[in-house]
């Protein structure tokens, strides 16, 4: 007998292995790895944590029964039609579907990817975004309605692409990571996006997060009206931002004078991140929605500043749950991929060099995306074919829209638009605080959404 | 030459009238009492002159490609922020991150410069007569900035390629900022630019260039990231 065993061991022929929650597997392996690496991890995706965040799937329609009458779920008319930018812009952005692609750059992704989008975005009536890298001519070309975005790297900024666009996103910051800029590692900084990006070719490039010539809202609004002036007044200007203090930057860009706000819950994806930054900063999309709605409303300029929110967006319901919550359209962006083939089984022994697997993986920043979406390498771009990729990603809009549209009949509503917080009830409490949609079961508002106020007005 | 007078007049109005009078064929165009608006000039894309008869606010030429702006005056934020090309030259000083992004063309300041001046340069040159603030050439990536006089701390700042000649005393060089020798063919440069535009070289000038070793992250150079992140 050993005795260094304890009694508890001794009564046992196969001792119970005890795990730490303190020292995960997970922990363990993220100590190692940066014992190796000597700096942060980086990796590309979207939060990858052990607890979920709260978000729309906490949160369930209440459709008619007798006390509203459904519209006739597969037959009745049912509008999808939004406009955005109304406030200043001469020609407001008029897309068909509320579901837009949102900012992801050429470098990020492949060319194919970048065209597949466009392709996609152009067939199911709405619009597609430029990203951290300028504007790429076949996107432009490809693209019925195009945003352009003015980041802080300006990386590509040219005059003459932002005359094109039919809007301009003036970025502050990104869900991914709010308050960081982005990366794009060595092995995806080919000749050519260093050529556009004026930037030394082979470089780990590390986007400023701080526009280079203003810095608050004062300046911003002076920016704003340079960009106005940039292009005549004719095209709306959003303003976009990481979900931080929501309610306070929603007030601020409003007042700057931005016609459309958008804001990115921390469930954002991106090709390249601290992973630290992807985990642990910002807030989730649902409660994101819920203090952008209510700082528009105190301002009076809900209607009328048109709010996006993006962010995790998955499927038609989680869209149609921020519609009713007061988005006016959401972007889709790591969906967007996902119908392109992200994390698709094919590949398989590509997805296993990169220490990856299907449906877990986040390798963006390798550049050596098994199914040609986030690399600059030519022949695993070529996995990726741009018809039949835009056909997929076209698929999957018309899915949504339709999936929004079933919720809203079952609702009453003859618009998406018209889908209110009153057709959802909450499924945790912690989702009712959040929204201050009363919880299943109950008729209590507890907190949060249309009556979220900061502690010190409660 | 064609006379603007902005006296009550919004940014948005003195704009229109610009692009009204290039429309016609103007080339010369002078606008008067700009009394420091913001935003005059934006977006020019003609090879058009424009000279602001005072003192402009923010963003004056930006987004430019083309043409050649004076201003008899000192200037706000962002002057010519993201040019691509054209000329814009301010007699007196101007405030934060002139030649902001620009990707090429001239930015010349015969005064001081503030702070970040010639950030996140993409191409082009930026002369300074007089001293630059902190932090120029903050995360430069081309191009060429020429200070004839003194330059406060944090010089070239995380550049990652392009120079910058000083001609006065550096404060303090930024992360990876490092001196290299002037060649006879920077000295020839040097000299015929400042010519063109009647500045007396200095004595002598130092060259900044990047050190490089941000480029890629290394983990036996702790020290210097720490600092850059």
């Amino acid at each position: 007998m050993n005795e260094h065993r304890t009694s508890e061991q001794r009564t046992s022929e196969r001792p119970v292995v005890r795990h730490s929650t303190t020292w995960k597997p997970e922990t363990i392996e993220d100590i190692q790895a940066k014992a190796d690496l000597g700096r942060y991890r980086i990796r590309g995706f979207s939060a990858l944590r052990d607890r979920p965040l709260p978000s729309f799937d906490d949160l369930t329609f209440v459709p008619c029964t007798l006390t509203r009458v459904p519209l006739e779920g597969y037959r009745e008319k049912c509008s999808t039609k939004t406009v955005l930018g109304s406030r200043f812009a001469k020609k407001p952005i008029e897309i068909d579907i509320p579901i837009m692609v949102t900012g992801m750059s050429y470098g990020a992704l492949s060319y194919n990817a970048k065209v597949a989008l466009a392709k996609a975005a152009a067939r199911a009536g709405t619009s597609t975004t430029t990203g951290d890298g300028g504007m790429l001519a076949a996107e432009r070309e490809h693209s019925d309605i195009l945003i352009y975005e003015v980041l802080p790297s300006r990386y590509g900024i040219d005059v003459h692409h932002l005359r094109q666009a039919d809007a301009i996103e003036l970025t502050v910051g990104q869900g991914a990571k709010p308050g960081t800029g982005g990366l794009l590692l060595e092995s995806k900084v080919s000749d050519e996006i260093a050529e556009l990006r004026d930037l030394p070719p082979g470089v780990d490039q590390r986007s400023p997060c701080r526009h280079p010539d203003w810095l608050g809202p004062d300046d911003m609004l002076t920016k704003i009206e340079e960009l106005r002036e940039a292009t005549d007044w004719q095209v709306p200007i959003f303003v976009k931002m990481g979900a931080a203090r929501v309610y306070d930057d929603v007030k601020l860009a409003a007042k700057a004078g931005a016609d459309v706000v958008v804001v990115d819950g921390m469930e954002g994806g991106t090709g390249a991140s601290p992973d630290i930054l992807l985990d642990h900063t910002g807030i989730p999309t649902l409660a994101a929605v819920s203090e952008a709605r209510v700082a528009l409303e105190e301002c009076g300029l809900y209607g009328t500043v048109q709010l996006i929110i993006a962010g995790g967006i998955h499927s038609g319901t989680a869209a149609a749950k921020a519609l009713a919550l007061g988005a006016d359209a959401v972007y889709i962006g790591t969906a967007a991929l996902i119908a392109l083939n992200c994390n698709k089984p094919l590949y398989v022994d590509d997805y296993h060099a990169i220490g990856a697997e299907p449906y877990a993986c986040h390798h963006c920043h390798t550049g050596r995306c098994p199914v040609g979406i986030t690399t600059q390498d030519p022949e695993l771009m070529k996995r990726l074919d741009i018809d039949a990729g835009a056909e997929r990603v076209g698929n999957f809009f018309n899915a949504m829209t339709l999936e929004i549209q079933m919720l809203a009949r079952s609702c009453g509503k003859s618009d998406v638009h018209a889908l209110e917080p009153e057709d959802l009830r909450a499924l945790t409490l912690e989702s009712s605080m959040i929204t201050g949609i009363p919880l299943v079961g109950t008729n209590v508002v507890f907190a949060g959404g249309p009556g979220w106020k900061p502690s010190s007005e409660r | 030459m064609k006379d603007i007078d902005c006296t009550g007049k919004t940014s948005r109005v003195i704009n229109q009238e610009i692009r009204h009078h290039i429309q016609a064929g103007e080339t010369d165009i002078r606008v008067q009492h700009p009394q420091a608006r913001h935003n005059l000039g934006v977006a020019v894309l003609q090879q058009v002159s424009l000279t602001m008869s005072g003192s402009v606010g923010y963003y004056c030429g930006g987004l430019i490609d083309g043409p050649r702006i004076e201003v008899q005056g000192s200037c706000g934020w962002g002057l010519a922020e993201s040019m691509l090309n054209g000329t814009v030259i301010v007699n007196q000083n101007a405030g934060n991150s002139a030649a902001a992004s620009i990707r090429g063309g001239t930015v010349v300041v015969r005064g001081s410069a503030s702070s970040r001046a010639g950030i996140a340069m993409k191409g082009g040159t930026m002369i300074v007569q007089g001293n630059s603030g902190y932090m120029t050439g903050f995360m430069m990536q081309k191009g060429t900035i020429i200070v004839c006089g003194d330059t406060a701390e944090a010089l070239g700042d995380s550049m990652y390629e392009g120079r910058i000649f000083v001609g006065g005393r550096i404060a303090d060089l930024g992360n990876d900022a490092v001196i290299e020798e002037v060649t006879d063919q920077d000295q020839e440069f040097l000299a015929t630019t400042l010519a063109q535009y009647d500045i007396a070289a200095p004595a002598s000038f130092q060259k900044i260039v990047s050190g490089r070793r941000l480029w890629q992250f290394d983990k036996k150079d702790f020290d210097t990231w720490r600092e850059a992140l």
